[in-house]
């Protein structure tokens, strides 16, 4: 019985190899790059093609972005029903998963009826099998010629973010600035601290409120909710609504001129001064140790 | 008896009643298809609102100018309302009149009065609409109006020229001293008069037949359908969501509104009723700091969904996500509406179906509602540290198993958690101490009231919530409980009683005031000037408004802000907004906060978490150097000061 995978080499495609194992041999794959650029109509129609010449018992990709939404395209052509974000999957009929809900607080056990199950792997939750065998490909071409309609939703452009600096979710240093920064401008110091920590710039409501920043740079509750190594906190009072973005920081550097503000009594190290002093003294500590 | 005459009046009669009994049919036969919605109980209640809101026109009077305008054309037409018969039957006869009421004297007189206030009245609304102008009419249909006026204008003009030639010609029933307006005018029109009396009859009774007609297709059709939407408006308190039924059968639950056929048939009544006078529009914090929501524009964009047929959803093709998230519930609209719509009902129904079925909401809220369902608060924080600010004072924590004493003070999520609401409750408990009140809190059993996911929408995960807090409460065997958050205060004391919870509760300012008059608190006024803003869901929803006032004045020099009691303004963080991004228009806290200062007050007095963290952030943004205080911690302040001067 055959598998079919659809791989870019992520981790995620190797972890999807991983569980095809399971449900049968051989396993052929099909690339994500064989149509470029990305038009996932396109690579359904081949997946859909190839499935139906090899007869596969399954078929499985990563659960990203684009493999799950190429599967979602083969599911609404096939007609069948996809298991989005597996961690383990039993064949049978029905074949018996496992899939994390709810972004990951929930793993659902779940029953899958289906002649062909479709099923995308959840990224970074199952380990790699020690050596899983590098599958041998036969380069065969299916699929001679694509539909013109297949290719109407591609890829047409790539755009960095604007500022292209360091992405607050990824951040392993966060400076965040609040009311306590002044203005606009006062950011320049915030932004040169940041720069030379690699780290990225964050801020508070109030100052989004004020218009100096980007809602996309706010951290707390309505912002986005931040995980960095080190959060670094100037001029940031600490009222519930910052707190609660900052749950996954690991440790905390407050500068606030109020000893008694709320993110200074949570901090693990914190600084009593003004910040327009503390901030440009770090740096200038920075630049010449290095 | 003129059989020509008799003919074309039966003619005419059959033409209009056809054309109006038609249009008034289909509406009909649209509200029978409406869903259920229980308004039939309470009569007295309803006799009640009918006779102060329609017939006293409590809510018209609340504008002074515009209020005696329409009071003077609803009686005007009210007193003139047999005059229609008679001047049928004096179309077909100039000789004949209703028996016995015809020829009263007194009642020849209010005619004419009324007539006259009509005409003033009518006067009065073009000054209004053509020389005031008011920004309220902004996005209503004006020409109609206007045609509407021109009507009403010709229907008792036409009512004067005719008693002036009918009493010219002696054709008058009553004594016509009794009719002092027409009497006079029967002397400018007596050379006119044989041919004028036909005219002016026939033109009268052909305009109110064209009026009857044109009315069911306008937004005029509130004259026949908003006395019955008043009388069929919620008898329960305003702050009180109507619960989905889950247990029905699962095609019979309505999630919401997500086309025009899933109203209730008393949300249908409601975007017949509107006349578009725009005072929902014009007292909205939505609208007054340019968010797309206008309360007035929602309701005539339902109203046109339904009407049209169309089974397209509402949301977006008719009303924008945007508005319906722009929405802070605080009711001003619906307490301002003089037809008794309910706009927050309609708000919350297309939240229902975009929360619960489509899933689409603002993006940042759901942080919010996993919180809420996960760790039963809004932040996410963990259960235990509910009684982290009450460490030290020595407060009793009710432990499962124990009765709950003579009061529970429930505390709330924002008093629990938030840093700056905290405050509220370590002022109120300890007010409670001082006072020998026997209390005790529920601590790590206390969950959200799930007040900010029913208002966003979240029907499902506030009635899970609701029935594990009734379910706590209940086991305690809870009689009394008071809280220092107004929105559990509505949801506890309002919405809980539908999951078989019924609790008596009182706000912490209504209880401390109380203990305040029983002298177990002695505070002692300062010099300092206070204003003090009404919460949406005490001032407004609840009618509590006179107990902080008490306090006010308890601790310090009272000042009002325009705005106030039932007409406050609110601090933009109800309807579950404090979990939103003010994306749209000015910020409405900003707003309230620059009306605050205005007053030149020294301290801004509150009695909501909610408002507390608003305002204070207000007072930031906008560097106003105003303090902001719940009225607990004034009142212990005050306390203090009294016991300092004793020792």
């Amino acid at each position: 019985m055959s598998v079919l995978i659809l791989t870019d080499g992520s981790d995620a495609s190797r972890q999807a190899l991983t569980l095809a194992r399971r449900f049968g041999d051989p396993v052929h794959a099909v690339h994500m790059d064989a149509v470029a650029p990305f038009a996932p109509d396109s690579l359904a129609a081949i997946l859909q093609q190839v499935a139906d010449e090899l007869n596969a018992a399954a078929v499985f990709a990563a659960g990203t972005d684009r493999g799950n939404e190429v599967m979602a395209r083969l599911a609404a052509r096939a007609g069948l029903p996809l298991a989005a974000n597996c961690v383990a999957v039993t064949p049978g009929a029905p074949a018996a998963l496992t899939r994390l809900r709810w972004g990951g607080s929930l793993l659902e056990e779940a029953r899958l009826h289906s002649p062909r199950p479709l099923i995308t792997v959840a990224p970074h939750t199952v380990s790699i099998e020690e050596g899983p065998e590098p599958i041998d490909v036969d380069v065969a071409r299916f699929v001679e010629e694509l539909d013109e309609r297949d290719l109407l939703v591609r890829a047409s452009d790539h755009v960095a973010p604007q500022d292209g600096g360091v992405s607050l979710t990824t951040a392993k240093v966060i400076v965040s600035g609040g009311r306590g920064v002044g203005s606009k401008e006062g950011f320049a110091i915030i932004e040169e601290l940041a720069g030379l920590l690699g780290a990225a710039v964050g801020c508070s409501r109030a100052v989004t409120s004020a218009g100096w920043r980007p809602h996309s740079d706010q951290v707390g509750q309505t912002g986005t909710k931040v995980a960095p190594e080190v959060y670094i906190a100037c001029g940031i009072s600490g009222a519930t609504q910052h707190m609660a973005g900052l749950k996954g920081a690991k440790r905390i550097l407050a500068i606030n001129s109020d000893p008694q503000a709320p993110l200074m009594l949570n901090a693990d190290y914190t600084v009593t001064g003004d910040l327009k002093e503390v901030v440009p003294a770090i740096t200038a500590e920075i630049r010449k140790r290095t | 008896m003129n059989i020509a005459q008799a003919t074309a009046l039966a003619l005419a009669l059959a033409v209009a009643g056809t054309l109006f009994g038609r249009r008034a049919w289909t509406l009909y036969r649209l509200l029978r298809s409406g869903k259920p919605a229980a308004r039939f109980d309470d009569v007295r209640a309803r006799a009640r609102a009918e006779a102060t809101v329609v017939v006293g026109q409590s809510k018209l009077l609340q504008r002074l100018l515009p209020g005696l305008m329409h009071a003077a054309i609803f009686w005007g037409f009210l007193v003139l309302f047999p005059t229609i018969v008679i001047a049928m039957t004096g179309a077909v006869d100039p000789r004949s009149t209703l028996p016995w009421l015809g020829a009263q004297g007194w009642y020849a007189l209010l005619v004419d009065v009324f007539a006259l206030l009509v005409l003033i009245g009518v006067i009065t609304a073009l000054v209004i609409r053509k020389v005031q102008r008011p920004a309220r009419f902004k996005g209503s249909h004006l020409g109609e109006a206007d045609l509407i006026l021109a009507l009403i204008a010709g229907i008792v003009t036409t009512l004067l020229l005719w008693h002036a030639s009918q009493i010219a010609l002696r054709l008058n029933d009553y004594p016509a001293p009794w009719a002092p307006i027409s009497e006079s005018l029967s002397h400018v029109v007596a050379p006119a008069a044989p041919v004028l009396e036909r005219v002016a009859v026939w033109a009268h009774v052909l305009i109110i037949l064209s009026f009857l007609v044109y009315l069911p297709y306008s937004k005029h059709l509130h004259i026949l359908v908003a006395a019955f939407n008043v009388y069929f408006g919620r008898t329960r308190s305003p702050g009180r969501i109507e619960p989905i039924d889950f247990e029905r059968p699962e095609a019979e639950v309505r999630f919401g509104s997500a086309r025009a056929s899933d109203m209730t048939w008393k949300q249908m009544l409601d975007t017949m009723s509107c006349t578009e006078c725009g005072r929902c529009q014009d007292v909205c914090p939505a609208y007054a700091t340019g968010k797309a929501l206008s309360p007035k524009l929602l309701i005539m964009a339902m109203r046109d969904q339904l009407l049209s047929g169309a089974s397209t959803p509402i949301v977006p093709n008719a009303v924008s996500d945007d508005i319906v998230w722009d929405c802070v519930t605080c009711g001003a609209c619906v307490r301002e509406c003089p037809v008794g719509i309910e706009h927050i009902d309609h708000v919350i129904d297309l939240r229902r179906n975009l929360v619960m079925v489509e899933s689409r909401f603002p993006e940042e809220a759901g942080t919010m509602l996993r919180d809420v369902d996960r760790t039963s608060n809004p932040w996410g924080k963990p259960q235990a540290e509910r009684v982290q600010w009450a460490e030290g004072l020595g407060v009793r924590v009710l432990q499962p198993g124990e009765r709950a004493p003579e009061v529970l003070f429930w505390v709330g999520c924002a008093p629990a958690f938030d840093e700056r609401a905290r405050k509220a409750a370590i002022s109120t408990a300890k007010l409670m101490q001082m006072a020998g009140v026997d209390f005790a809190i529920l601590g790590p059993r206390e969950g959200c009231t799930g007040d900010p996911a029913r208002r966003m929408g979240d029907e499902y995960t506030f009635q899970r919530l609701a029935g594990e807090n009734v379910a706590t409460l209940n086991g305690a065997a809870v009689k009394k409980i008071v809280t220092t958050c107004p929105h559990c205060f509505n949801t506890l004391g309002n919405e809980y009683s539908d999951f078989g919870g019924t609790y008596e509760v009182v706000h912490h300012t209504q209880f401390l005031a109380d203990l305040v008059h029983e002298g177990k608190l002695a505070p002692m006024p300062s010099e300092q000037t206070i204003t003090y803003h009404d919460s949406c869901y005490l001032a407004r929803h609840n009618d509590v408004r006179a107990a902080p006032r008490e306090l006010v004045s308890a601790v310090g020099q009272a000042i009002e802000m325009p705005r106030n009691r039932e007409r406050t303004f609110c601090c933009g963080a109800g309807g579950a907004r404090m979990w939103m991004e003010e994306k749209r228009g000015r910020p409405i806290n900003q707003e309230r906060v620059r009306e605050a200062v205005a007053t030149g007050a020294e301290t801004l007095a509150v009695a909501c978490p909610f408002c507390t963290v608003m305002l204070d952030d207000g007072m930031r943004e906008t560097g106003a150097k105003m303090q902001v205080f719940d009225l607990a911690t004034l009142l212990a302040e005050a306390v203090e000061r009294r016991r300092a001067l004793a020792t």
